[in-house]
């Protein structure tokens, strides 16, 4: 696409990088911005990128919680009992609820990194679409678990 | 060593260090994840409000525990690398780095064996552990 010979050199266009955008910088030359936030032009891949890492740090406390349900099981009955109460309460479903969100959120980002990984989906409209269909779908996919959790009984409020 | 030799395959130059190798590990867990998490999604479903008894059945069957252990092992394999990489994007200094990258690692570890030990015994049908729990 650019036929610039020196690594570093500005793109003979000089108003648009490899990526289409203006990023043309105060001494005058074309470069990729470093991503800080706060100059940072807000994009969907971006924010599809942090919700990744965000819900990946935030899939850590699942983990936890996993151990804890294990041990709570380990541990007999009566420990499970007192497991499933607090679990059960308005805030431990809504714990387990935000962190259904966050698995199917880094699933479907997780699924959307390996297409790129592939060397597909990597042009502006196709990597727009790709964040948003990985945003979108995660959502529904874990507002649908609940409904159907409550719809068939197992939890309720 | 002949690392002189692999510097470059055909014309690429060949990671340094480990980058190549963590890349790799980190598609690598998240592809078998993937059904894996289809997986626990389905379980998490039938396990949802169900009871003791019912969820101990569960674990008595050695391809529910079985998965289970290795749904397990391989998150946490993956929260290792993915929290090494935020680690290494954010703290700077090289002591403070080494030291929590050594916790987080420690804290997996501990945490798979603990977990893969639970499982064993709940898949065997061993007996309630002794103490109360919270009680």
């Amino acid at each position: 696409m650019s036929t610039s010979t020196l690594p570093g050199a500005a793109p003979t266009d000089s108003t648009v990088d490899l990526s289409g955008r203006p990023v043309v910088q105060p001494n005058g030359r074309v470069r990729p911005l470093s991503p800080h936030l706060q100059v940072w032009r807000w994009h969907v891949t971006m924010a599809a990128s942090i919700l990744n890492r965000l819900t990946g740090a935030a899939l850590s406390v699942g983990a936890v919680l996993i151990f804890v349900w294990l041990m709570a099981l380990a541990f007999g009955p009566d420990a499970y009992a007192i497991f499933t109460d607090w679990m059960g309460s308005p805030l431990g479903l809504l714990i387990w609820f935000g962190l259904t969100v966050a698995l199917c959120l880094h699933f479907a980002g997780g699924v959307r990194h390996l297409i790129w990984d592939s060397a597909r989906g990597l042009s502006i409209k196709v990597a727009d679409a790709l964040s948003w269909a990985s945003i979108i779908g995660g959502v529904l996919i874990a507002v649908g678990f609940w409904v159907l959790l409550f719809a068939s009984g197992r939890v309720a409020l | 060593m002949s690392r002189a030799a692999k510097t470059f395959i055909k014309g690429v130059k060949v990671s340094e260090r480990h980058g190549a190798g963590e890349w790799t590990a980190e598609r690598a867990s998240s592809l078998i994840l993937v059904p894996l998490t289809l997986w626990g999604l389905w379980s998490g479903f039938t396990l949802s409000g169900a009871g003791y008894d019912a969820v101990l059945d569960w674990f008595r069957s050695p391809v529910n525990a079985g998965l289970l252990a290795v749904t397990l092992l391989v998150s946490l394999w993956h929260m290792q690398m993915g929290l090494k990489v935020i680690v290494d994007d954010y703290i700077h200094k090289p002591g403070s780095r080494s030291a929590i990258l050594g916790l987080i690692g420690l804290f997996c570890i501990l945490l798979a064996a603990a977990g893969v030990f639970l499982i064993v015994r709940l898949a065997l049908g061993s007996a309630p552990m002794p103490a109360g729990f919270g009680i």
